[in-house]
Protein backbone atom coordinates (compact mmCIF):
# COMPACT_ATOMS: atom_id res chain seq x y z
CA UNK A 1 0.00 0.00 0.00
CA UNK A 2 2.15 2.89 -1.11
CA UNK A 3 1.17 6.12 -3.04
CA UNK A 4 3.61 7.39 -5.71
CA UNK A 5 3.14 11.32 -5.40
CA UNK A 6 4.64 11.30 -9.01
CA UNK A 7 1.90 12.43 -11.57
CA UNK A 8 1.08 9.74 -14.07
CA UNK A 9 -0.60 11.68 -16.49
CA UNK A 10 0.78 13.88 -19.31
CA UNK A 11 3.90 13.13 -20.53
CA UNK A 12 5.30 9.98 -22.75
CA UNK A 13 8.79 8.98 -23.42
CA UNK A 14 9.81 12.11 -26.29
CA UNK A 15 7.98 14.18 -22.79
CA UNK A 16 4.98 16.24 -24.53
CA UNK A 17 3.30 15.38 -27.77
CA UNK A 18 -0.15 14.26 -25.63
CA UNK A 19 -2.73 15.48 -28.05
CA UNK A 20 -3.76 11.76 -29.28
CA UNK A 21 -4.10 10.69 -25.29
CA UNK A 22 -5.88 13.64 -24.36
CA UNK A 23 -8.36 13.75 -27.48
CA UNK A 24 -9.16 9.82 -26.44
CA UNK A 25 -10.06 10.81 -22.97
CA UNK A 26 -12.23 13.30 -23.86
CA UNK A 27 -13.96 11.59 -26.42
CA UNK A 28 -14.28 9.03 -23.54
CA UNK A 29 -15.92 11.32 -21.34
CA UNK A 30 -18.11 12.85 -23.46
CA UNK A 31 -19.37 9.03 -24.11
CA UNK A 32 -19.63 8.31 -20.80
CA UNK A 33 -21.12 11.84 -19.77
CA UNK A 34 -23.03 12.16 -22.39
CA UNK A 35 -24.87 8.41 -22.24
CA UNK A 36 -25.03 9.35 -18.20
CA UNK A 37 -27.09 12.54 -19.25
CA UNK A 38 -29.29 11.06 -21.95
CA UNK A 39 -30.39 8.21 -19.83
CA UNK A 40 -31.42 11.02 -16.82
CA UNK A 41 -33.65 13.06 -19.79
CA UNK A 42 -34.97 9.92 -21.15
CA UNK A 43 -36.17 8.82 -17.53
CA UNK A 44 -37.95 12.11 -17.69
CA UNK A 45 -39.59 11.68 -21.07
CA UNK A 46 -40.80 8.16 -19.48
CA UNK A 47 -42.42 9.90 -16.49
CA UNK A 48 -43.84 12.57 -18.71
CA UNK A 49 -47.35 10.93 -19.66
CA UNK A 50 -48.54 11.08 -23.02
CA UNK A 51 -52.00 10.39 -22.11
CA UNK A 52 -53.88 12.17 -19.56
CA UNK A 53 -57.05 10.92 -17.86
CA UNK A 54 -59.54 13.86 -17.03
CA UNK A 55 -62.82 15.21 -17.76
CA UNK A 56 -63.93 16.46 -20.86
CA UNK A 57 -64.01 19.96 -21.46
CA UNK A 58 -66.44 20.60 -23.50
CA UNK A 59 -69.78 19.51 -21.73
CA UNK A 60 -73.49 20.37 -21.70
CA UNK A 61 -75.34 21.80 -18.59
CA UNK A 62 -78.76 21.29 -19.45
CA UNK A 63 -81.20 23.95 -20.86
CA UNK A 64 -81.72 27.53 -20.42
CA UNK A 65 -84.83 26.72 -18.31
CA UNK A 66 -83.00 25.19 -15.71
CA UNK A 67 -81.41 28.39 -15.08
CA UNK A 68 -84.08 31.24 -14.26
CA UNK A 69 -83.18 34.98 -14.31
CA UNK A 70 -80.99 36.00 -11.43
CA UNK A 71 -79.63 32.44 -11.15
CA UNK A 72 -75.68 32.04 -10.10
CA UNK A 73 -75.39 27.98 -9.99
CA UNK A 74 -71.79 26.95 -8.77
CA UNK A 75 -71.69 23.18 -10.83
CA UNK A 76 -68.74 22.55 -8.30
CA UNK A 77 -67.82 19.14 -10.60
CA UNK A 78 -67.55 21.23 -13.72
CA UNK A 79 -65.71 23.89 -11.73
CA UNK A 80 -67.82 26.68 -13.33
CA UNK A 81 -70.53 29.19 -12.21
CA UNK A 82 -73.45 29.64 -14.73
CA UNK A 83 -74.75 33.13 -14.15
CA UNK A 84 -78.40 34.15 -15.96
CA UNK A 85 -79.59 37.59 -15.85
CA UNK A 86 -82.40 38.19 -18.13
CA UNK A 87 -81.79 36.33 -21.67
CA UNK A 88 -77.88 36.50 -20.91
CA UNK A 89 -76.03 33.46 -19.42
CA UNK A 90 -72.42 32.69 -18.91
CA UNK A 91 -69.68 30.15 -17.72
CA UNK A 92 -67.36 31.61 -14.98
CA UNK A 93 -64.47 29.12 -13.96
CA UNK A 94 -64.41 28.57 -9.73
CA UNK A 95 -60.75 27.75 -10.02
CA UNK A 96 -58.83 30.51 -8.10
CA UNK A 97 -56.23 31.90 -10.42
CA UNK A 98 -53.59 32.08 -7.71
CA UNK A 99 -53.16 28.58 -6.83
CA UNK A 100 -55.61 26.25 -7.91
CA UNK A 101 -58.23 25.93 -5.06
CA UNK A 102 -62.09 25.83 -5.45
CA UNK A 103 -63.60 29.50 -4.84
CA UNK A 104 -66.67 29.72 -3.14
CA UNK A 105 -69.69 32.05 -3.37
CA UNK A 106 -69.57 35.18 -1.08
CA UNK A 107 -71.96 37.67 -0.98
CA UNK A 108 -69.84 40.01 -3.33
CA UNK A 109 -68.71 37.53 -5.62
CA UNK A 110 -66.23 34.84 -4.78
CA UNK A 111 -63.90 34.06 -1.91
CA UNK A 112 -61.68 31.67 -2.05
CA UNK A 113 -60.62 29.63 1.46
CA UNK A 114 -57.28 28.69 0.97
CA UNK A 115 -55.20 32.22 0.64
CA UNK A 116 -58.20 34.73 0.76
CA UNK A 117 -58.19 35.68 -2.73
CA UNK A 118 -61.78 37.37 -3.47
CA UNK A 119 -63.80 38.40 -7.23
CA UNK A 120 -66.56 40.31 -7.58
CA UNK A 121 -69.47 38.98 -9.68
CA UNK A 122 -67.81 38.83 -12.67
CA UNK A 123 -64.91 37.50 -11.39
CA UNK A 124 -62.73 40.71 -11.38
CA UNK A 125 -59.82 40.46 -8.40
CA UNK A 126 -61.02 42.81 -5.45
CA UNK A 127 -58.74 41.48 -2.84
CA UNK A 128 -55.99 39.13 -1.96
CA UNK A 129 -53.25 37.15 -4.21
CA UNK A 130 -55.12 36.29 -7.26
CA UNK A 131 -52.78 37.59 -10.67
CA UNK A 132 -55.86 37.54 -12.74
CA UNK A 133 -59.52 37.95 -12.70
CA UNK A 134 -61.43 34.65 -12.78
CA UNK A 135 -61.48 33.22 -16.69
CA UNK A 136 -65.12 33.34 -18.64
CA UNK A 137 -65.50 30.05 -20.54
CA UNK A 138 -67.09 30.36 -23.90
CA UNK A 139 -70.84 29.25 -23.95
CA UNK A 140 -73.42 28.20 -26.97
CA UNK A 141 -76.89 26.85 -27.34
CA UNK A 142 -76.87 23.04 -29.51
CA UNK A 143 -79.20 22.09 -31.81
CA UNK A 144 -80.97 20.36 -29.31
CA UNK A 145 -81.64 23.36 -26.90
CA UNK A 146 -79.25 22.36 -24.09
CA UNK A 147 -76.40 24.76 -23.47
CA UNK A 148 -72.67 24.02 -24.00
CA UNK A 149 -69.47 25.03 -22.12
CA UNK A 150 -66.26 24.92 -23.92
CA UNK A 151 -63.76 25.59 -20.95
CA UNK A 152 -60.59 25.02 -23.49
CA UNK A 153 -62.39 28.79 -24.76
CA UNK A 154 -61.64 31.79 -23.22
CA UNK A 155 -64.06 34.30 -23.64
CA UNK A 156 -63.50 37.88 -22.73
CA UNK A 157 -65.47 39.10 -19.06
CA UNK A 158 -68.77 40.52 -19.43
CA UNK A 159 -69.36 38.63 -22.96
CA UNK A 160 -72.92 36.62 -22.57
CA UNK A 161 -74.55 34.03 -24.50
CA UNK A 162 -77.89 36.40 -25.49
CA UNK A 163 -80.85 33.69 -25.70
CA UNK B 1 3.92 -37.43 21.55
CA UNK B 2 0.60 -36.71 22.48
CA UNK B 3 -2.43 -39.04 20.99
CA UNK B 4 -4.85 -37.45 19.09
CA UNK B 5 -8.17 -36.79 20.95
CA UNK B 6 -10.93 -39.57 19.69
CA UNK B 7 -12.97 -38.37 17.34
CA UNK B 8 -15.58 -38.58 19.38
CA UNK B 9 -14.76 -36.84 22.02
CA UNK B 10 -13.41 -34.29 19.69
CA UNK B 11 -16.90 -33.43 17.91
CA UNK B 12 -18.58 -33.47 21.62
CA UNK B 13 -16.34 -31.18 22.85
CA UNK B 14 -16.72 -28.94 19.69
CA UNK B 15 -20.04 -29.58 20.38
CA UNK B 16 -20.10 -28.12 23.44
CA UNK B 17 -18.38 -24.98 22.28
CA UNK B 18 -20.16 -24.36 19.67
CA UNK B 19 -21.85 -21.50 21.37
CA UNK B 20 -18.95 -19.27 22.34
CA UNK B 21 -17.44 -20.21 18.94
CA UNK B 22 -20.11 -18.50 16.88
CA UNK B 23 -20.03 -15.98 19.43
CA UNK B 24 -16.69 -14.97 19.14
CA UNK B 25 -16.63 -15.23 15.40
CA UNK B 26 -19.28 -12.60 15.33
CA UNK B 27 -17.80 -10.13 17.96
CA UNK B 28 -14.03 -10.72 18.09
CA UNK B 29 -13.59 -8.33 21.36
CA UNK B 30 -14.33 -9.28 24.32
CA UNK B 31 -16.13 -6.35 25.97
CA UNK B 32 -13.41 -3.94 26.56
CA UNK B 33 -11.33 -3.90 29.66
CA UNK B 34 -8.08 -1.86 28.43
CA UNK B 35 -8.03 0.83 25.63
CA UNK B 36 -6.57 -1.88 23.20
CA UNK B 37 -9.77 -3.10 23.45
CA UNK B 38 -11.59 -0.22 23.43
CA UNK B 39 -9.86 0.96 20.26
CA UNK B 40 -10.72 -3.11 18.69
CA UNK B 41 -13.99 -2.50 19.27
CA UNK B 42 -14.55 0.71 17.45
CA UNK B 43 -12.84 -0.44 14.73
CA UNK B 44 -13.80 -3.98 13.93
CA UNK B 45 -18.14 -3.70 14.53
CA UNK B 46 -19.36 -2.84 11.62
CA UNK B 47 -21.92 -1.12 13.10
CA UNK B 48 -19.22 1.22 15.18
CA UNK B 49 -16.55 1.67 13.07
CA UNK B 50 -18.33 4.48 11.34
CA UNK B 51 -17.36 6.08 14.85
CA UNK B 52 -13.92 7.62 15.30
CA UNK B 53 -12.01 5.72 17.90
CA UNK B 54 -11.05 8.82 19.77
CA UNK B 55 -13.57 11.71 20.16
CA UNK B 56 -12.96 15.23 21.34
CA UNK B 57 -14.12 16.25 24.92
CA UNK B 58 -15.63 19.29 23.56
CA UNK B 59 -18.06 17.11 20.66
CA UNK B 60 -19.48 14.98 23.20
CA UNK B 61 -20.33 18.22 25.36
CA UNK B 62 -24.51 18.42 25.19
CA UNK B 63 -25.14 22.48 25.29
CA UNK B 64 -22.81 22.59 22.15
CA UNK B 65 -25.09 20.02 20.04
CA UNK B 66 -28.15 19.20 21.73
CA UNK B 67 -27.56 16.14 20.07
CA UNK B 68 -29.73 17.45 17.29
CA UNK B 69 -27.97 15.46 14.37
CA UNK B 70 -28.10 12.21 16.02
CA UNK B 71 -31.82 13.00 16.89
CA UNK B 72 -32.42 13.88 13.35
CA UNK B 73 -31.03 10.72 12.67
CA UNK B 74 -32.90 8.07 15.03
CA UNK B 75 -36.04 10.10 13.65
CA UNK B 76 -35.32 8.98 10.61
CA UNK B 77 -34.26 5.34 11.51
CA UNK B 78 -38.25 5.16 13.09
CA UNK B 79 -39.53 7.14 10.33
CA UNK B 80 -37.81 3.66 8.15
CA UNK B 81 -39.06 1.56 10.63
CA UNK B 82 -42.12 2.59 11.14
CA UNK B 83 -42.99 3.52 7.08
CA UNK B 84 -42.08 0.38 5.86
CA UNK B 85 -44.75 -1.46 8.56
CA UNK B 86 -47.42 0.92 7.37
CA UNK B 87 -46.60 -0.07 3.56
CA UNK B 88 -48.22 -3.35 4.43
CA UNK B 89 -51.68 -1.70 4.73
CA UNK B 90 -51.45 1.28 2.76
CA UNK B 91 -53.22 0.95 -1.03
CA UNK B 92 -52.10 4.57 -3.23
CA UNK B 93 -55.39 4.40 -5.00
CA UNK B 94 -57.92 7.40 -4.63
CA UNK B 95 -60.91 4.80 -3.99
CA UNK B 96 -58.56 2.63 -1.44
CA UNK B 97 -56.38 5.12 0.40
CA UNK B 98 -58.73 6.50 2.62
CA UNK B 99 -60.61 3.21 3.90
CA UNK B 100 -56.93 1.65 4.78
CA UNK B 101 -56.43 4.97 7.22
CA UNK B 102 -59.29 3.93 8.85
CA UNK B 103 -58.81 0.45 8.63
CA UNK B 104 -55.48 1.06 10.44
CA UNK B 105 -57.21 2.99 13.29
CA UNK B 106 -60.05 0.24 13.36
CA UNK B 107 -58.72 -3.37 12.84
CA UNK B 108 -54.88 -3.07 12.49
CA UNK B 109 -53.45 -4.32 15.76
CA UNK B 110 -51.01 -1.08 16.86
CA UNK B 111 -52.22 0.52 13.26
CA UNK B 112 -53.31 3.83 15.76
CA UNK B 113 -50.08 3.69 17.28
CA UNK B 114 -47.43 3.04 13.93
CA UNK B 115 -49.81 5.67 12.03
CA UNK B 116 -48.84 8.01 15.44
CA UNK B 117 -45.43 7.29 15.82
CA UNK B 118 -44.82 7.88 11.59
CA UNK B 119 -47.14 11.16 11.36
CA UNK B 120 -45.41 12.90 15.26
CA UNK B 121 -41.77 11.50 14.19
CA UNK B 122 -41.92 13.19 11.38
CA UNK B 123 -43.11 16.54 12.01
CA UNK B 124 -40.14 15.75 14.63
CA UNK B 125 -37.64 15.24 11.78
CA UNK B 126 -38.49 18.79 10.21
CA UNK B 127 -38.39 20.93 13.47
CA UNK B 128 -35.15 18.71 14.51
CA UNK B 129 -33.62 18.93 11.27
CA UNK B 130 -33.82 22.87 10.93
CA UNK B 131 -32.94 23.51 14.35
CA UNK B 132 -29.91 21.26 13.82
CA UNK B 133 -29.40 23.32 10.76
CA UNK B 134 -29.35 27.07 13.28
CA UNK B 135 -27.09 24.97 15.59
CA UNK B 136 -24.39 24.52 13.03
CA UNK B 137 -24.96 28.05 11.40
CA UNK B 138 -25.26 29.85 14.55
CA UNK B 139 -21.77 27.89 16.07
CA UNK B 140 -20.35 29.02 12.69
CA UNK B 141 -19.74 25.18 12.21
CA UNK B 142 -20.57 25.38 8.04
CA UNK B 143 -16.64 27.07 7.48
CA UNK B 144 -14.07 25.91 5.99
CA UNK B 145 -13.31 22.60 5.62
CA UNK B 146 -16.66 22.11 6.13
CA UNK B 147 -18.19 23.69 3.61
CA UNK B 148 -19.10 21.17 1.36
CA UNK B 149 -20.91 19.30 4.36
CA UNK B 150 -23.07 22.23 5.19
CA UNK B 151 -24.60 22.27 1.56
CA UNK B 152 -25.06 18.26 1.90
CA UNK B 153 -26.85 19.44 4.98
CA UNK B 154 -28.98 22.11 2.90
CA UNK B 155 -30.31 19.77 0.79
CA UNK B 156 -31.00 17.46 3.41
CA UNK B 157 -33.48 19.65 4.88
CA UNK B 158 -35.17 20.30 1.45
CA UNK B 159 -35.26 16.62 1.18
CA UNK B 160 -36.67 16.40 4.78
CA UNK B 161 -39.38 18.97 3.76
CA UNK B 162 -39.99 17.37 0.05
CA UNK B 163 -40.54 13.88 2.31
CA UNK B 164 -43.05 15.18 4.36
CA UNK B 165 -44.75 17.16 1.89
CA UNK B 166 -45.04 13.93 -0.67
CA UNK B 167 -46.55 12.36 2.63
CA UNK B 168 -49.17 13.80 3.57
CA UNK B 169 -50.65 13.27 0.36
CA UNK B 170 -51.12 9.54 1.03
CA UNK B 171 -54.21 9.39 3.60
CA UNK B 172 -55.99 10.83 0.47
CA UNK B 173 -58.12 13.20 3.37
CA UNK B 174 -59.54 16.98 2.74
CA UNK B 175 -55.63 18.38 3.89
CA UNK B 176 -53.56 15.84 1.57
CA UNK B 177 -55.73 16.78 -1.78
CA UNK B 178 -55.83 20.62 -1.14
CA UNK B 179 -52.48 20.73 0.13
CA UNK B 180 -51.26 18.62 -2.97
CA UNK B 181 -53.42 21.25 -5.31
CA UNK B 182 -52.11 24.13 -3.74
CA UNK B 183 -48.11 22.82 -3.61
CA UNK B 184 -48.43 21.44 -7.19
CA UNK B 185 -49.38 25.01 -8.25
CA UNK B 186 -46.70 27.21 -6.32
CA UNK B 187 -44.62 24.84 -8.29
CA UNK B 188 -46.34 25.90 -11.72
CA UNK B 189 -45.14 29.25 -10.89
CA UNK B 190 -41.30 28.31 -11.21
CA UNK B 191 -39.91 30.14 -14.03
CA UNK B 192 -39.82 28.62 -17.08
CA UNK B 193 -39.39 24.55 -16.10
CA UNK B 194 -42.54 25.49 -13.79
CA UNK B 195 -45.13 24.19 -15.56
CA UNK B 196 -43.43 21.08 -16.67
CA UNK B 197 -42.88 20.13 -12.82
CA UNK B 198 -46.38 20.87 -12.19
CA UNK B 199 -47.11 18.20 -14.36
CA UNK B 200 -44.89 15.79 -14.32
CA UNK B 201 -45.79 16.12 -10.27
CA UNK B 202 -49.47 15.53 -10.86
CA UNK B 203 -48.57 12.94 -13.95
CA UNK B 204 -51.98 15.00 -15.61
CA UNK B 205 -53.42 18.40 -15.80
CA UNK B 206 -55.48 17.95 -11.86
CA UNK B 207 -54.70 15.99 -8.86
CA UNK B 208 -55.77 12.29 -8.69
CA UNK B 209 -54.81 8.82 -9.50
CA UNK B 210 -52.14 9.65 -11.15
CA UNK B 211 -50.40 12.37 -8.80
CA UNK B 212 -51.25 9.94 -6.03
CA UNK B 213 -49.26 7.21 -7.28
CA UNK B 214 -46.83 9.78 -8.16
CA UNK B 215 -46.42 11.00 -4.56
CA UNK B 216 -46.49 7.43 -2.98
CA UNK B 217 -43.54 6.57 -5.45
CA UNK B 218 -41.85 9.65 -4.32
CA UNK B 219 -42.42 9.15 -1.03
CA UNK B 220 -41.68 5.28 -0.41
CA UNK B 221 -38.33 5.18 -2.84
CA UNK B 222 -37.25 7.82 -4.39
CA UNK B 223 -36.67 10.39 -1.93
CA UNK B 224 -35.58 7.72 0.92
CA UNK B 225 -32.94 6.16 -1.53
CA UNK B 226 -31.68 9.90 -2.20
CA UNK B 227 -31.78 10.55 1.63
CA UNK B 228 -29.93 7.58 2.38
CA UNK B 229 -27.22 8.11 -0.03
CA UNK B 230 -26.92 11.77 1.20
CA UNK B 231 -26.95 11.05 5.19
CA UNK B 232 -24.10 8.53 4.21
CA UNK B 233 -21.83 11.19 2.50
CA UNK B 234 -23.14 13.43 5.15
CA UNK B 235 -21.86 11.07 7.82
CA UNK B 236 -18.86 10.26 5.95
CA UNK B 237 -17.75 13.91 5.27
CA UNK B 238 -18.21 14.51 9.05
CA UNK B 239 -15.34 12.20 9.66
CA UNK B 240 -13.30 13.10 6.87
CA UNK B 241 -13.32 16.77 7.74
CA UNK B 242 -11.84 15.70 11.22
CA UNK B 243 -15.01 15.39 13.27
CA UNK B 244 -17.06 18.31 14.86
CA UNK B 245 -16.25 22.22 14.56
CA UNK B 246 -15.07 23.00 17.70
CA UNK B 247 -12.83 26.80 19.30
CA UNK B 248 -9.28 26.82 18.40
CA UNK B 249 -8.42 26.74 22.77
CA UNK B 250 -10.21 23.60 22.66
CA UNK B 251 -7.27 21.71 22.00
CA UNK B 252 -3.88 22.28 24.29
CA UNK B 253 -1.18 24.27 22.38
CA UNK B 254 1.44 21.95 20.90
CA UNK B 255 4.56 24.41 20.56
CA UNK B 256 6.65 23.35 17.35
CA UNK B 257 9.69 25.37 17.45
CA UNK B 258 11.52 26.29 14.38
CA UNK B 259 15.11 25.79 13.67
CA UNK B 260 16.90 29.15 13.34
CA UNK B 261 17.84 28.70 9.51
CA UNK B 262 15.10 25.90 8.64
CA UNK B 263 13.74 26.39 5.04
CA UNK B 264 10.44 25.10 3.44
CA UNK B 265 11.20 22.32 1.08
CA UNK B 266 8.90 19.93 -0.46
CA UNK B 267 9.21 16.86 0.61
CA UNK B 268 9.56 15.23 -3.13
CA UNK B 269 12.73 17.47 -3.78
CA UNK B 270 14.05 15.98 -0.71
CA UNK B 271 13.45 12.38 -1.82
CA UNK B 272 12.26 12.22 -4.97
CA UNK B 273 12.24 8.21 -4.87
CA UNK B 274 10.19 8.29 -1.84
CA UNK B 275 6.65 6.28 -1.83
CA UNK B 276 4.16 7.78 0.95
CA UNK B 277 1.63 5.31 2.31
CA UNK B 278 -2.11 5.95 2.58
CA UNK B 279 -2.04 7.45 6.04
CA UNK B 280 -0.06 10.77 4.60
CA UNK B 281 -3.55 11.31 2.77
CA UNK B 282 -5.71 11.33 5.84
CA UNK B 283 -6.61 15.20 6.58
CA UNK B 284 -7.48 16.79 9.78
CA UNK B 285 -6.18 16.00 13.24
CA UNK B 286 -6.74 12.21 13.26
CA UNK B 287 -3.53 10.61 12.49
CA UNK B 288 -1.40 11.37 15.93
CA UNK B 289 1.75 10.23 16.18
CA UNK B 290 3.31 9.52 19.90
CA UNK B 291 2.50 11.28 23.19
CA UNK B 292 1.28 14.23 21.68
CA UNK B 293 -1.62 15.75 24.32
CA UNK B 294 -5.36 15.91 23.48
CA UNK B 295 -8.87 16.50 24.80
CA UNK B 296 -10.18 13.10 23.42
CA UNK B 297 -11.39 10.37 25.40
CA UNK B 298 -12.05 6.87 23.75
CA UNK B 299 -15.58 6.47 21.78
CA UNK B 300 -16.17 3.33 23.57
CA UNK B 301 -17.89 3.57 26.04
CA UNK B 302 -18.14 7.63 26.06
CA UNK B 303 -19.73 8.27 22.23
CA UNK B 304 -21.55 5.26 22.16
CA UNK B 305 -23.17 5.58 26.07
CA UNK B 306 -23.86 9.37 24.80
CA UNK B 307 -25.51 8.25 21.56
CA UNK B 308 -27.80 5.14 23.28
CA UNK B 309 -29.06 7.61 25.69
CA UNK B 310 -30.37 10.20 22.57
CA UNK B 311 -31.72 7.24 21.16
CA UNK B 312 -33.88 5.85 24.23
CA UNK B 313 -34.98 9.73 24.87
CA UNK B 314 -36.07 10.15 21.32
CA UNK B 315 -37.85 7.05 20.89
CA UNK B 316 -39.63 7.01 23.85
CA UNK B 317 -40.64 10.70 23.08
CA UNK B 318 -42.27 9.66 20.12
CA UNK B 319 -43.78 6.94 21.99
CA UNK B 320 -45.40 9.16 24.44
CA UNK B 321 -46.74 11.52 21.92
CA UNK B 322 -48.20 8.56 19.84
CA UNK B 323 -49.57 7.23 23.07
CA UNK B 324 -51.28 10.58 23.98
CA UNK B 325 -52.41 12.20 21.30
CA UNK B 326 -53.58 10.68 17.26
CA UNK B 327 -52.45 11.54 14.31
CA UNK B 328 -55.42 13.94 12.74
CA UNK B 329 -57.16 12.65 9.86
CA UNK B 330 -59.16 15.32 8.22
CA UNK B 331 -62.68 14.22 6.11
CA UNK B 332 -62.34 12.01 2.93
CA UNK B 333 -60.84 14.11 -0.33
CA UNK B 334 -64.52 15.97 -1.22
CA UNK B 335 -62.55 17.69 -4.90
CA UNK B 336 -65.58 20.19 -4.76
CA UNK B 337 -64.94 21.85 -1.41
CA UNK B 338 -61.74 22.97 0.32
CA UNK B 339 -62.06 22.96 3.52
CA UNK B 340 -62.20 26.36 5.17
CA UNK B 341 -59.62 27.69 5.91
CA UNK B 342 -57.55 25.14 4.46
CA UNK B 343 -54.41 24.94 5.98
CA UNK B 344 -51.19 23.19 5.49
CA UNK B 345 -48.93 21.40 8.67
CA UNK B 346 -47.68 24.04 10.71
CA UNK B 347 -44.34 24.07 9.14
CA UNK B 348 -45.60 24.99 5.89
CA UNK B 349 -47.84 27.60 7.34
CA UNK B 350 -45.36 30.33 6.90
CA UNK B 351 -44.83 29.41 3.77
CA UNK B 352 -48.95 29.57 3.00
CA UNK B 353 -48.85 33.07 4.93
CA UNK B 354 -46.07 34.38 2.25
CA UNK B 355 -47.79 33.05 -1.12
CA UNK B 356 -51.40 34.88 0.19
CA UNK B 357 -49.46 37.86 -0.50
CA UNK B 358 -47.76 36.83 -3.83
CA UNK B 359 -47.64 33.28 -5.00
CA UNK B 360 -44.43 33.70 -6.71
CA UNK B 361 -42.39 35.52 -3.99
CA UNK B 362 -44.21 33.98 -1.48
CA UNK B 363 -44.00 30.50 -2.90
CA UNK B 364 -40.54 30.83 -5.01
CA UNK B 365 -38.92 33.95 -4.81
CA UNK B 366 -38.01 34.54 -1.19
CA UNK B 367 -38.06 30.34 -0.26
CA UNK B 368 -35.56 30.38 -3.19
CA UNK B 369 -33.34 33.49 -2.71
CA UNK B 370 -33.26 31.89 1.17
CA UNK B 371 -32.00 28.54 0.31
CA UNK B 372 -29.46 30.23 -2.36
CA UNK B 373 -28.47 31.97 0.56
CA UNK B 374 -27.81 28.90 2.47
CA UNK B 375 -26.30 27.38 0.29
CA UNK B 376 -23.14 30.18 -0.91
CA UNK B 377 -23.09 31.24 2.77
CA UNK B 378 -20.14 29.21 3.42
CA UNK B 379 -18.32 30.36 0.39
CA UNK B 380 -19.10 34.37 0.92
CA UNK B 381 -18.55 34.00 4.20
CA UNK B 382 -14.72 32.64 4.72
CA UNK B 383 -13.47 34.59 8.00
CA UNK B 384 -11.83 31.41 9.93
CA UNK B 385 -13.05 33.54 13.00
CA UNK B 386 -15.73 32.20 15.30
CA UNK B 387 -15.92 28.42 14.79
CA UNK B 388 -17.33 26.51 17.37
CA UNK B 389 -18.46 28.95 19.47
CA UNK B 390 -22.59 29.59 20.43
CA UNK B 391 -23.32 33.09 18.84
CA UNK B 392 -19.57 34.15 19.13
CA UNK B 393 -19.04 38.37 18.85
CA UNK B 394 -16.42 37.80 15.47
CA UNK B 395 -20.01 36.68 13.95
CA UNK B 396 -22.49 39.23 14.96
CA UNK B 397 -23.38 40.07 11.47
CA UNK B 398 -24.22 36.78 9.52
CA UNK B 399 -25.82 35.25 12.77
CA UNK B 400 -28.15 38.46 12.87
CA UNK B 401 -29.49 37.90 8.83
CA UNK B 402 -29.92 34.51 9.58
CA UNK B 403 -31.50 34.69 12.57
CA UNK B 404 -33.93 37.91 11.38
CA UNK B 405 -34.82 35.42 8.46
CA UNK B 406 -35.99 32.64 11.23
CA UNK B 407 -37.64 34.68 13.31
CA UNK B 408 -39.80 36.25 10.40
CA UNK B 409 -40.28 32.87 9.00
CA UNK B 410 -41.80 31.92 12.71
CA UNK B 411 -43.88 34.67 13.00
CA UNK B 412 -45.73 33.95 9.31
CA UNK B 413 -46.11 30.57 10.85
CA UNK B 414 -47.70 32.05 13.68
CA UNK B 415 -49.67 34.61 11.80
CA UNK B 416 -50.71 31.38 9.46
CA UNK B 417 -51.49 28.69 12.73
CA UNK B 418 -53.65 31.45 14.94
CA UNK B 419 -54.42 34.54 13.31
CA UNK B 420 -55.96 33.57 9.64
CA UNK B 421 -59.97 32.18 9.55
CA UNK B 422 -62.44 31.42 6.95
CA UNK B 423 -61.02 33.00 3.62
CA UNK B 424 -57.70 33.24 5.03
CA UNK B 425 -59.14 36.78 6.83
CA UNK B 426 -57.23 38.28 9.37
CA UNK B 427 -59.27 37.28 12.55
CA UNK B 428 -57.83 37.37 16.47
CA UNK B 429 -57.84 34.25 18.41
CA UNK B 430 -59.05 35.36 21.65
Amino acid sequence: MAVNLKRSSGEDAEGGRTSRRRMLGWLTGAGLFGSAGLSAVSNFVFIKPRATYGQPQRFSVGKPEDYPSGTRAILAPRGICIVREDSKLAAISITCTHLGCTVGAADTGFACPCHGSRFDQDGNVTGGPAPRPLPWFQVTLAPNGEIEVDKDIEVSPGSYLTL
Amino acid sequence: MSRPAAPKASFLASLLELPKNVWSSIFRNPLPSNDLERSATSFTNFFLHIHPVKVHKHSLRPAYTFGLGLISFFLFVILTVSGILLMFYYVPSTSQAYDRMLDLRGSVAFGTLLRNMHRWAAHGMVAVVFLHLCRVFLTGSYKKPREFNWVVGVILFLLTLFMSFTGYLLPWDQLAFWAITVGTAIAGYAPIIGKDIQFLLMGGTSVGQEALLRFYVLHVAVLPAILTLMIAIHFWRIRKDGGLSRPEDADPKVSLVAMENAVEVKASVLEPKKVYGFQGLVRGPLTKVGEIPDNTVYSWPNLFLAELFVFVITLSAILVLSLLFNAPLEEPVNALHPPNPAKAPWYFLGLQEMVSYSAFWGGIGVPGIFVLLLLVAPYLDRSPKGVGKWFSRDRLLANTIFITFVVANIIFVIIGTFFRGANWAFVTPW
